[in-house]
């Protein structure tokens, strides 16, 4: 908060001043210093950490797949980028691929930060800025994030105003690296994309424990209630408001409205997307209706009477769509104007009555407001909705009588399912396939734009599997947000030792290849393992829609704490700040290494010593890739599902280049060989089976222990017998010395090594940075 | 050859530099006159069987077998290889296995020289497709063959879309002729 100091005359004996004005941005108040020394690198600016950069890139260089083969950024194009031509900038492939991979981080990293400050601001106005941050008693290290990048430890919602400013400023400075003209080598824009990578971790951060904080979600708290999720949890005979996006303000203002007038408990308020986890962890009585692949079919069914739409994952066509099935629209944002009317000054009995009427989409950019009208509204369309309205689902499916199974649909689908095929099917009265469409369909409607016979294709989907729709009921543990301190001293010095042998965070989009339940079995397979597993987004959400073997959904089959063999859902997208702030803090608590504006310290600490890896098995949005990338950066891997291919870029290891294993033994300063641990920062998996023996692999880590490199070996070699039938080929890199080999293995794993040549190293005390050495022989 | 070449995927629209649209006969002759050849086998060849009625990993052990190459299978597929013993069979993700094709210093699996032809066969239509962008772009000279029942773009030589039926009957006649060879 800005100070001003005006004097405009003052004669004493020590001065004589006229007309002075002194504006102090902050004021620190009298005892409320930090003691922790400042490190090399608070607030770094977007070449800070190039070094670091660099270092990670030489081990991990970008591999591009470029998904166009034209660069169409300025006038002199489009250039023709193929095969080493560079076009009439002279830019190539490879930096154009760069330029790509900064573009979708800064993208990301701008929704984060937008959504941050809109949280933020809302929440200051709400609550002043003097509200405490305050996310649970047994939470001191409230902000790893923001104390590890910004080197600052903020109090109060008004500190987080000053790393909204640093997050616009260096978001406005990668911009405008992408320009034609500027940046132009491959490496430097990768630099830049892990820099907008770790402002998107900073702003989810900045976001989430704002709300936490103000909104009195939950704390920390490993048993939150379970909420109901699921298409057919949603109860059809009350009023049904519907918010879409991830900006919870408008959706929480509904609930305190409905409370205040007693009526809560008459009107559904239901979610989809990241809005619906943060309305779940506002209040109880909220449901979530589904991930982000929900929204067109559920919008379609016209159950909602009101749909509030806020910021982010609002699908472009969503406000026709609910318009043709007489849902009333009111967009929050003003990220998403949606080319409505702004209703904003107008009085709530005057919104209403537009909406009922004559304007039935409209555009309100104040929460509270939005709060009353939507919910009064609601109640007064409900009577008149025609739910039931539409088509009946036989008049739907008698649409595929005219199905020529061209197969447009299916050639359309972003994961080649055979929709032409089902719907010809159920042209000859046979339904199954459809229904098992519905099961694995991301419901993006592109196969209804591709028929050439107008068959409304994603309708007919929804249509033949009515009772699955129904059946469609789950639970979900509400997002708890951090990780309690009390949880990272009990798993730390497992996890670092190894015999916790990682974690494993389920996070991302719901672009699957196959439906959620792959995700459902990883998930199910490594909390049997006892490895952590932590979960956020639509990832949770879908984790939540499968039942195993016996009925049991996985957060009912595991506990929600930070600890082995447990599942935890943080939340929203938004939450994904705490695992990642987990093995931040896993540094500060478990290791005492300071935080304070020390990046390069604290990565090097994660790539080189925790086991941790992230799994965005659905990766769509430009945000997954952002929040990925600064996972990299402080050194946490990440796979991506198939889809994910398309995000253009992967940083690849070489496991069998030893020189790039190098590392610098902190004991002594001397350069060894480390092993190939993690292989990869980021790579995309193309099966499920691909997905967890890497991700078994890629929790290895230079530091293990012994007792802890023969429990994750023996996990890797489990998995890889189990899923390929064979002993992995590069065993004999994992192992250091005899006493990592798993017991039961070593009947196994012995002679391998001997055919393979296979020499003992010494377990070093890892890093890659010079300045960490303790010691020179 | 066709007059007209379509992607399988609609939007699948690429450059200047699209493959070659090959018969499975040509692409046998083609094949022929590989020394070094690597069969690149993708995750989604097992479906294969059930949709096409194509065994891919038949296909690829034959194909392997009767021109002496290599066959790298996805992990998700590498099981369905076990009883393949008279090739050499490497058990690798189609990124990592790429990423070493597209470097022109690398010497092989064997260590004995780079491959001069990399069929893919059994890929997710839309992965396969980003793993030849990458070739394409950043390993000009590595020559790629698609034998999947979809046209593929980004490789140097590619089936036009096929039914499965034509597809199977095809992929056996190009084995064939090569097994005839032999």
């Amino acid at each position: 908060m800005a100070t001003k100091i005006s004097i405009k005359e003052l004669d004493s004996q020590f001065a004589k001043i006229r007309g002075l004005d002194l504006v102090i941005g902050k004021v620190v108040e009298a005892g409320e210093e930090w003691s922790e020394p400042v490190g090399p690198t608070p607030y770094p600016d977007i070449t800070a950490l190039r070094g670091w950069d660099q270092r990670i890139l030489a081990r991990y260089p970008p591999f591009y797949s470029p998904l166009s083969d034209f660069c169409e950024f300025c006038t002199y194009g489009k250039c023709d980028l193929t095969a080493g031509k560079q076009g009439a900038c002279g830019i190539d492939m490879e930096a154009h691929q760069g330029k790509w991979s900064l573009l979708t981080c800064v993208m990301g990293a701008a929704c984060h930060a937008t959504h941050a400050h809109h949280i933020v601001e809302y929440l200051i106005k709400k609550y002043g800025e003097d509200h405490p941050i305050d996310v649970g008693s047994e939470v001191d290290v409230e902000a790893p994030l923001i104390r590890l990048i910004a080197g600052i430890k903020p109090k109060k919602l008004g500190d987080l105003k000053e790393v909204l400013t640093y997050l616009d400023n260096q978001v406005t400075q990668l911009t405008s690296a992408t320009a034609t003209g500027q940046e132009q080598s491959p490496i430097d824009y990768e630099s830049k994309a892990l820099h907008a990578g770790m402002l998107d971790n900073l702003a989810l951060e900045v976001a989430d424990i704002a709300q936490v904080s103000a909104l009195g979600l939950p704390k920390g708290n490993s048993d939150t209630p379970r909420v109901e999720i699921g298409m057919g949890a949603i109860d059809k005979s009350k009023p049904v408001i519907l918010c879409v996006g991830h900006n919870v303000a408008p959706g929480s203002e509904v609930i305190n409205y409905l409370e205040d007038k007693g009526t809560y408990g008459s009107v559904e308020v239901a979610g989809i997307c990241c809005t619906a986890h943060d309305l779940t962890r506002y209040s109880k009585n909220a449901k979530i209706v589904g991930p982000i692949s929900r929204q067109l079919m559920f919008v379609r069914s016209g159950i909602a009477d009101i749909l509030i739409i806020d910021q982010e994952c609002v699908r472009a066509d969503v406000v026709d769509e609910a318009r043709s099935v007489g849902t009333r629209v009111i967009a929050t944002s003003d990220q998403v104007c949606a080319g409505l009317p702004d209703l904003t000054n107008k009085t709530p009995d005057e919104i209403v009555k537009a909406l009922l009427t004559d304007t039935p989409a409209v555009l309100v950019r104040n929460p509270a407001k939005v709060g009353e009208v939507a919910a009064r509204a609601a109640i007064e369309a409900a009577p008149q909705r025609k739910s039931e309205k539409g088509l009946k689902d036989e008049q739907v499916l008698a649409n595929t009588s005219r199905c020529t199974l061209c197969r447009e649909c299916t050639e359309n689908c972003p994961i080649n399912l055979d929709i032409g095929y089902a719907v010809n099917a159920a042209k000859k009265s046979n339904l199954e396939p459809l229904q098992k469409i519905f099961q694995e369909c991301i419901g993006c409607g592109r196969c209804d734009e591709a028929c050439p016979q107008s068959i409304p294709v994603l309708s007919t989907i929804n249509a033949a599997s009515t009772a699955k729709i129904k059946e469609e009921k789950f639970t979900i543990r509400v997002g708890r947000g951090p990780i309690r301190d009390t949880e990272i001293r009990n798993v730390g010095r497992p996890i670092v030792m190894g015999e916790i042998p990682g974690v494993i965070a389920f996070v991302g989009c719901s672009n699957y290849p196959g439906g959620n339940e792959d995700l459902a079995k990883m998930a199910d397979e490594f909390a049997k393992r006892r490895y952590i597993v932590v979960t956020s987004g639509c990832a949770a959400s879908d984790l939540a829609r499968y039942r195993d073997e016996n009925g049991q959904t996985l957060y009912e089959k595991y506990p929600g704490d930070f600890d082995a063999g447990c599942i935890v859902n943080t939340g929203s997208c938004v939450s994904n700040a705490h695992p990642i702030g987990a093995v931040i803090k896993i540094a500060s608590i478990f290791a005492k290494r300071n935080l304070r504006g020390n990046f390069e310290e604290i990565s090097d600490y994660i790539l080189n010593r925790i086991g941790a890896v992230a799994i965005a098995w659905g990766s769509q949005h430009q945000k997954a890739m952002a929040i990925a990338t600064g996972a990299n950066r402080l050194g946490v891997p990440v796979i991506l599902g198939p889809q994910g291919v398309k995000h253009r870029r992967a940083y690849l290891g070489r496991s069998e280049d030893n020189e790039k294993w190098m590392v610098l033994n902190a004991r002594d300063g001397k350069k060894v060989y480390g092993g190939p641990a993690p292989e990869h920062l980021l790579y995309v998996a193309e099966t499920i089976e691909e997905t967890m023996v890497m991700a078994a692999r890629l929790v290895m880590r230079p530091n293990d222990t012994p007792k802890g490199r023969m429990i994750k070996l023996s996990n890797y070699i489990n998995l890889h017998k189990q899923l390929y039938g064979t002993m992995p080929d590069d065993v004999q890199r994992f192992v250091r010395a005899e006493t990592d080999i798993p017991v039961t293995m070593k009947d196994d794993v012995i002679p391998v090594l001997k055919e393979r040549g296979w020499k003992p190293i010494e377990i070093p005390d890892p890093t890659l940075l010079d300045r960490m050495v303790l010691r020179r022989e | 050859m066709s007059a007209k070449i379509t992607s399988y995927e609609t939007a699948e629209i690429r450059g200047p530099k699209l493959a070659f649209n090959l018969t499975p006969e040509n692409c046998g002759r083609m094949l022929m006159r590989s020394k070094r050849l690597l069969v690149v086998v993708g995750g989604d060849a097992l479906k294969m069987k059930v949709a096409d009625g194509v065994d891919v990993p038949e296909v690829a052990a034959r194909l392997a077998r009767s021109l002496g190459g290599t066959i790298v299978a996805s992990p998700g597929v590498f099981k369905a290889f076990q009883s393949v013993s008279d090739v050499k069979l490497i058990n690798m993700g189609l990124e990592d296995a790429v990423n070493r094709l597209k470097d022109e210093s690398w010497k092989g699996f064997d260590g004995m020289g780079a491959y001069d032809m990399a069929v893919f066969i059994g890929g997710l239509y839309y992965f396969q497709s980003m793993m030849l962008s990458t070739l394409k772009h950043f390993a000009p000279n590595q020559k790629t063959i698609s034998l999947d029942r979809f046209y593929h773009p980004n490789a140097t030589f590619s089936l036009e879309n096929l039914t499965p039926d034509k597809w199977k009957a095809g992929l056996d006649a190009m084995l064939q002729l090569l097994e005839a060879k032999k």
